[in-house]
Formats: structure tokens, sequence, C-alpha cells
């Protein structure tokens, strides 16, 4: 019988977890998830939950479906989640490129399969209203561990389906969670006609409708009950004078602030609904459809450049590593539209101003600051020590030193240098290194992904230190017994971190090999996994190649769709 | 009390949420407290009703969930109805600050009410109280940003308290880039081109670095100020010799300077070779985690010039 989360986990059972029916227990909950112990950093889009520690009392209180559901006949009558088969076959042992810790596929499956099919625990209730987003990352992270349909039935899949569509307006777009809707209330009583006037409070939300399709594109829907008309004409109307996009719309109003991340979603979202089709929509009702003004969002991204090579949300806001990620993501999702790099050259309006300055302030962003106490170590502290210098272990003279890391590379410096400098054992044993997300902040794992997606935008991933990077995220970072990722080295999991981690190792890939160069076909390298075992990612959409290579049939099936009927 | 057993909302029917079963995605074990409130606000939103009790069931929602979308317009519209007192949501907001310092949605509001009452005072000691949280947390920063500009603060004390916040800690790059909008974010201003403002800008970042000569922020502050004042880098090179030897590779104090030489000596005809050296200092010595980086950066040197590098 299972009896709590602490002991299944670490004894490795291999029984699988179960949504449990009310009345059950389900005790000791807190080490099932962590939402973000410690909120350090600015989530971008997806803030998590404030502090939950372990000796905190969060009793876990099962419900059927949701707690707050009423209507009997919606959903009550659920029965418990049929017990998970997961007689997950053993991963393959991946080659070992350095002498960090394997990726163990089996804990972090299971990890994310606790998400999926059970209740997240009371803490992510402050997250109630980005449920897409935690959806997202759930869905994402099983598929990017080639889980998803291991371990789901076909039936669940098409309910997971239906559950994001319920979220979809009638007006084009998808809210964030079922909490805005507000039913028939929305419906004009005299009428029977949607009026907007009375969405007030149930808007469609930016972030979400570009969660909500990138969701779908990975449990295998078509996008075929998508308002894709409605969403195309609601996307524009986001879009304010400065370039710059809102939110929500309520009551004729943007809301949200200005915010690169807004932008980055209206580019996503344009991309999977107008597709390759350049500019105006044919047939099915779609010409006239108004497109976004790309070239003010351009603008309103350079604007936001700042002095060190970064990129803010505002201009003389200070550089950030999400936002110089969502800036650099932001026109490219569009094959009509060229990534800022080559664009750079060809049309001087879109692009970085200063491409290899925002390569530097990208690079420096990789650091060996992986512990809260390294970081705060700093402060008060206006000399150069081993304190405050973790970058730079080797040639700072210290008093004292805040890790066994620092110790060693001090220690061992003249022995290095006799060495000559170079490979194992040299001056780049740096054994781990993460990235934060800004100049003298401690490193992310949330970063990982932000700022190594931006550079495999720019087509300089290769310049990354891998090894140390790989080791951290799979020595510190993840939770060696609960599978998933932490924010910083030791936290314990939760799902925004676990699913960005994920994401960062697997751009990470593997040593490219000239047979890989010479593939022909596209299919073919997605089909490859990386070395830790991992489907490809495609940076630009944050999901696996395979998953954005279903947007060719989409397409095609919306052209001839169009042609049939235009 | 329960809303349920509170007179006050007897006359209200509450609207449950259809979580959309079977199997919703993300679904939350909410806390009791969310799972009665939610309910209410639900069948008070969908009346839009604007009222003092709606206004506090609000307040319960948010301590909850702070970052409900809706709820903070919804509660903006009510408190414009009733035509609140701002001054005690400023008090409120306070208190929800510092329990939420990295929420999203309150930032916004707190705009929104600032603006509305058209007065910044007491939002330095509320910035104080949130910086001794967090020094480095950006919606606050943003936050400031925007004060200063609103309420045009530029003259009232704002670069003395970045020095202030510097001599606490000299890495806090919040606090750099702060200065550098205050230096030169005023339509106005001529910024750094004015008379003296370089030389003192030059100046501060110079001091700092040479008390912590491996911090980047001053660093990036001081090329910030070269940049924006249209002064060469190449100016920089005495100054960053005081950290980095290229000819004795063991009196190297800062790879930060080693960078800056690598690049003023990469754009100098016939002094390729300086260039390389740095780099590889830098790549094989005092910065091994951006390896890679400086020895593309060395062969780009190469290329770039067509000269082959020494």
């Amino acid at each position: 019988m299972y009896s709590g989360w602490v002991d299944w986990s670490r004894s490795s059972s291999p029984d699988a977890p179960v949504k449990q029916t009310p009345g059950s227990s389900a005790n000791a909950d807190q080490l099932h998830h962590q939402p973000c112990s410690r909120s350090m950093c600015m989530h971008v889009s997806f803030p998590m939950p404030p502090s939950y520690t372990l000796t905190s009392a969060h009793p876990l209180t099962h419900r059927p479906c949701a707690s707050l559901t009423s209507p009997p006949t919606s959903c009550a009558p659920e029965p418990p989640k049929a017990p998970m088969p997961i007689p997950m076959p053993m991963p393959l042992e991946p080659p070992r490129l350095d002498h960090s810790s394997p990726l163990n596929k089996q804990k972090h499956t299971k990890y994310f399969l606790r998400c999926l099919k059970t209740f997240l625990p009371p803490a992510y209730t402050s997250n109630d209203s980005n449920r897409l987003s935690l959806a997202f990352f759930t869905v994402a992270g099983l598929d990017l561990l080639g889980g998803l349909d291991a371990n789901t039935t076909a039936q669940e899949r098409e309910d997971y389906i239906r559950w994001i569509y319920r979220l979809q307006l009638p007006t084009g777009g998808f809210r964030a969670f079922p909490g805005t809707d507000l039913g028939d209330r929305n419906r004009d009583e005299a009428t029977q006609e949607w009026d907007e006037a009375r969405y007030r409070w149930d808007p469609a939300n930016l972030p979400a409708t570009y969660f909500a399709l990138a969701t779908l594109l990975i449990l295998g829907d078509d996008l075929g009950r998508v308002r894709r008309k409605q969403c195309l004409e609601w996307l524009p109307r986001l879009q304010r004078p400065d370039g710059s996009f809102g939110e929500t719309l309520v009551e004729g109003k943007v809301e949200g602030g200005t915010d690169p991340r807004f932008g980055y979603c209206a580019a996503g979202v344009r991309f999977v609904l107008r597709g390759v089709e350049e500019g105006g929509l044919r047939g099915n009702g779609l010409e006239g459809v108004g497109d976004v003004d790309l070239e003010a969002l351009v603008r309103c991204i350079r604007r936001a450049e700042t002095y060190d090579g970064g990129i803010s949300d505002k201009p003389f806001h200070e550089a950030h590593g999400a936002l110089s990620f969502l800036n650099r993501l932001s026109p490219s999702p569009s094959p009509s539209h060229p990534t800022p790099t080559n664009a750079s050259t060809t049309t001087p309006t879109r692009g970085l101003t200063n491409p290899s300055r925002t390569l530097h302030w990208l690079l420096s962003r990789q650091t060996a600051t992986i512990t809260l106490s390294d970081d705060t170590q700093t402060h008060s502290d206006e000399t150069d020590t081993a304190e405050t210098c973790h970058d730079a272990h080797t040639f700072v003279h210290p008093s004292s030193f805040p890790s066994k890391q620092g110790r060693r590379m001090y220690e061992d410096r003249d022995k290095r240098d006799n060495e000559g400098g170079r490979g194992e054992g040299g001056r780049f044993d740096v054994e781990w290194t993460g990235f934060n997300g800004r100049e003298n902040k401690v490193a992310d794992t949330c970063y990982a992904f932000w700022v190594g997606g931006a550079l495999d935008m720019l087509g300089h991933s290769n310049l990354v230190h891998t090894p140390s990077l790989r080791a951290w995220l799979l020595d510190r970072t993840a939770h060696p017994h609960l599978g998933g990722f932490g924010k910083h080295a030791a936290d314990l999991p939760d799902v925004y971190h676990s699913y960005l981690g994920l994401a960062a190792l697997s751009l990470l890939g593997g040593e490219v090999t000239e047979a890989d160069k010479n593939r022909a076909s596209e299919d073919e390298e997605v089909k490859a996994l990386t070395i830790d075992g991992l489907k490809p990612l495609d940076a630009t959409m944050c999901i696996s190649k395979q998953a954005r290579g279903r947007l060719r049939g989409i397409w095609k099936r919306w052209e001839s769709e169009n042609e049939s009927s235009g | 009390m329960a809303y349920s057993d509170d007179p006050e909302w007897a006359d209200i029917v509450p609207l449950p949420q259809d979580d959309g079963g079977p199997n919703p995605l993300a679904a939350i074990a909410y806390t009791e407290e969310y799972s009665e409130a939610i309910p209410y606000l639900r069948a008070i939103m969908a009346k839009n009703e604007l009222s003092p009790r709606a206004l506090a069931l609000t307040e319960d929602i948010i301590d909850m969930n702070p970052a409900h979308y809706t709820v903070w317009l919804y509660r903006a519209k009510i408190l414009l109805s009733l035509k609140a007192d701002l001054r005690q949501e400023v008090e409120w907001l306070n208190e929800t600050a510092t329990a939420h310092p990295k929420n999203y949605q309150i930032w916004h509001h707190r705009n929104f009410v600032i603006d509305n009452l058209g007065s910044a005072e007491g939002e330095a000691e509320f910035l104080a109280q949130m910086f001794r949280i967090d020094s480095k947390n950006y919606h606050v920063w943003s936050y400031r940003q925007w004060l200063v500009r609103r309420f045009d603060l530029w003259e009232q004390g704002e670069l003395e308290a970045t020095e202030k916040l510097l001599e606490e800690d000299v890495r806090n790059n919040s606090a750099w880039n702060h200065r550098f909008f205050l230096v030169n974010g005023r339509e106005e201003s001529a910024g750094v081109k004015g008379t003296g403002v370089r030389e003192r800008e030059i100046k501060f970042a110079q001091d700092a670095i040479r008390k912590a000569p491996q911090n980047q922020s001053p660093w990036n502050y001081l090329r910030g100020i070269y940049d924006r004042a249209g002064l060469p880098l190449s100016d920089m090179k005495d100054f960053a010799h005081e950290f980095a030897s290229l000819d004795d590779p063991d009196e190297v104090h800062s790879s930060h300077a080693l960078d800056v030489l690598a690049e003023i000596y990469g754009e100098q005809d016939g002094r390729t070779a300086e260039a390389t050296k740095a780099y590889e200092l830098l790549a094989n010595r005092y910065d091994p985690i951006r390896a890679n980086y400086w020895n593309y950066k060395k062969a780009t040197l190469t290329h770039g010039n067509g000269v082959a590098a020494a």
C-alpha cells in the first residue's frame, strides 16, 4: 500500500503515485514539491510561491477534482486515478562526457508524473492564476524525458487537451486558470450573444495563450479547436503604441506591465497561428485579419538595451538574463522575420545594436558563485577576497574560503601552473558553474535555460563551459531522491525550475559528430537524443524539436483548407 | 469567520469553480481558506459588485494568491468607485509588499495608487524598508525609476542614495544601474556629456574599481559612461594597466582589466600580439570559465585584422 511521498521516493519504489481519494491522507507532503524556496530571481511570467519550508506544516487535503468545484456532475464522481503503470524502461546508460552524475531519468520522470497525476501541494495556491504555466512545465518536462506517451493513456491525453480547450474564450485567446471562468454569466441573458463587455473579469491572457498552444502541440493536438481568427484579431489589440504588449485587455484597456515577456508570447502566438503565411491570411474568413506591428516591437526591445550589453524590460532598467533571452527571441519565431543575428547584417532596424557586447554579457553570466552564502558574503565587503570573487579563485589572494572548491582552486594553483594550465587538472578544472540572471548574483537553475537559450539562438552555445554547467545541474540542483530541480544548489524541487533545468540540459546536447552535421533530414535530427538521453530542445519555443516539428503539418492543413475554401 | 457563516455575505450565492475534470492539469490542493473564499469572489465579480465588502474580500484573496491578475484590476476599480482613502491603501500595500516581495502585480497596483494620490510622500521610507529585505529586488528598482520620473526626484538625494548603497555593497549592480539612469535618463539633461559630469562619473567608477578590481559592475559602468560620452575605449588603457600587466603574467589583479586591454589592443594596428596575449591569459589562467569565449575572441582577432597572431 502506498504510504506517503517520503517513503515512496526514498525507497525508489516503482509504485506509482495516484491522485488520492478523499479521506486518505498523505502527510509529510512537504517533500513532494518545493515551490521555489527562496524567491531571489525574478520569475519571468511564472512567479513561484513564497517561502515554503520543510518544517512548516502544510497538510495536504486531497479532494476529488478540485476543491472549488461544486456541481458534482462536472467532476465529482471521478474515480481515483488508476494506479499508473510505471514499468519504466530503465534509462540507457548515457555515455559519460565528464565526471558529473548521470541524469536519473527515472527519478525525474516520477517527479513530473507526481505533478501530472496528483494534486500539487497547497503552497502552489499562490500560483493558482498560473495554472496553464504549471501545466506546460509538467507536460513539457515529461515530453523532454520521453515519458509522456509511455506513462499516460490516449484518453488521459485527450482529457488534458480538453482541459486546455475549456480555458479558451469564445472571443479568442485563453484564460490562465479556471478561476476566472464565470460560466454562463458571461453570456448576455437577453440575446444569448457573447458580449465582450460582460467578460470584464474573464479576459484572455497572453502568456496563458502561448502556453496553451505550446502544451497542445506537445500533447499531439492538431489545434483544430483553436479559435484562430478570433485569437489573431485579439492579438494586435494587446499592443501599445510604443510597440510593447500587455497581458490582458480589460474594458478596452491594455493591462499588465511593459514587459518583454508579453512581446515574446505575442510573437510565439503569432508564429503558431499565422505560421508560414506571410502577411494576409487567406480563406476561412481570415482575410483582412490585422497583424501585430513587428517593427514597433523590435524598436521597443532595442530601446531596452543596457549600457553593459544586456537587455532589460524598459529603457534604463537593469539588464536581466531572462529578459535578454526574451528579447533575443521576440522577433525571431517567425520564419518570415529572420533572427536578429541575421537581421542585423541585412536590415538595420532589426536586431541588436551591438551583438558582440550582448554575447559578452550573456557569457559573463556563467559563474562559480553557486550557493547563497557565496552571494551574501559579498555584502559589506569592499575588497577582493575569496568570499567576494568566486570566479577568480585562481588569482585573488584570500584569507579564508567560503567553499571547498574555492580552497582547492587556490591551493592547487601552483600545481596547475606547472601542468601548463590546460585541460583536466589544469586551471580549467572549474568543478561547478551555473548561470546567474544579473551581475554579481548567485547562480539559479532557470538562467541556465534563459541565458543558454539566448546563446543557442545567437549560434554561440558552443562557448559555454559545458562540463561544469552539466555537473552543477546534475550534482547540485537536481534532487537526488525526489527528482526534479531546485532553484539553487541543494534546494528542493519545484516544477518551474525542474522543467527549465531539463531544458538547459537538453540544450547542452552532446558531442556533435560529423555524421550529425551531415544529417540531411531534420526528422532524423529530432529523433536523436542528447547525451543525457533527452529530446533535443527548440530554444525559441522552449519545447522539444519534435513537438515544434508538428507545426509544419498543421500549417499545411490550414493552407489546404484555405485553398479549398478560398 | 467563514464567509458562509458571515451574515454580511448571507445574500450571496457562492459561485464555485468548475475545474474541468476528469484529469485537470496542474490541479492544486487548495487551502481550506482559499477554497472557501474563491466562490464568493467569483459570485461578486460576476455581478461586478463595487462595495466595501468586495474590497475586503479582494484583500483576503490577494493575501493567498497575489498573482491573481484580475482581482487586482477589480480592486482598483472598487477603490475608484468608492472614492476610498488611498493613504490607507498604501499602508495595506506596504505590508503586502513585505509579505510578497517578488510579486509582480503589486507594483502595477502601487503605481496606480501613488499616481492617483499624486504624492511620493513616505515612499523613500518604504523603499528603504524593501531594500533591507533585498537590495537587488528588480521590481523595487523599476518602481523607484518610475517614482523619480513621475515626481521629478532627480535632484532629491537620489545620487547620494546610490552612493550610500554602494558603500554598503560595492557589488550591488542594481544600485550601479540606478546611478546610470540618474545620470543619463533625464530627457532635458545633457547627462554624461554635461560639464564635469563625465569626469565625476569616471572618477566614481575608478575609485570603486580600485577598492575591488575584480568587481564586474563598475567596469561595465565605466565602459557605459565611455560609450555614452563618445570616448574611445583606448583612453582607458592606462587605467586598465594599473590592474594587469602583459609583461608580467603574475601581476594581474583583475580579469576585467585584461578583457579591456585585449579589446583596446585588438583594435590597434600592429598590437595584435598584445591582444592575443591578454586573451591567452584570460583563457588559460585568469578566467577559465570563459576559456571557450576568450579563445573565440582570439581567433576572431586573427581573422579580423588579417594578421596572424604572434
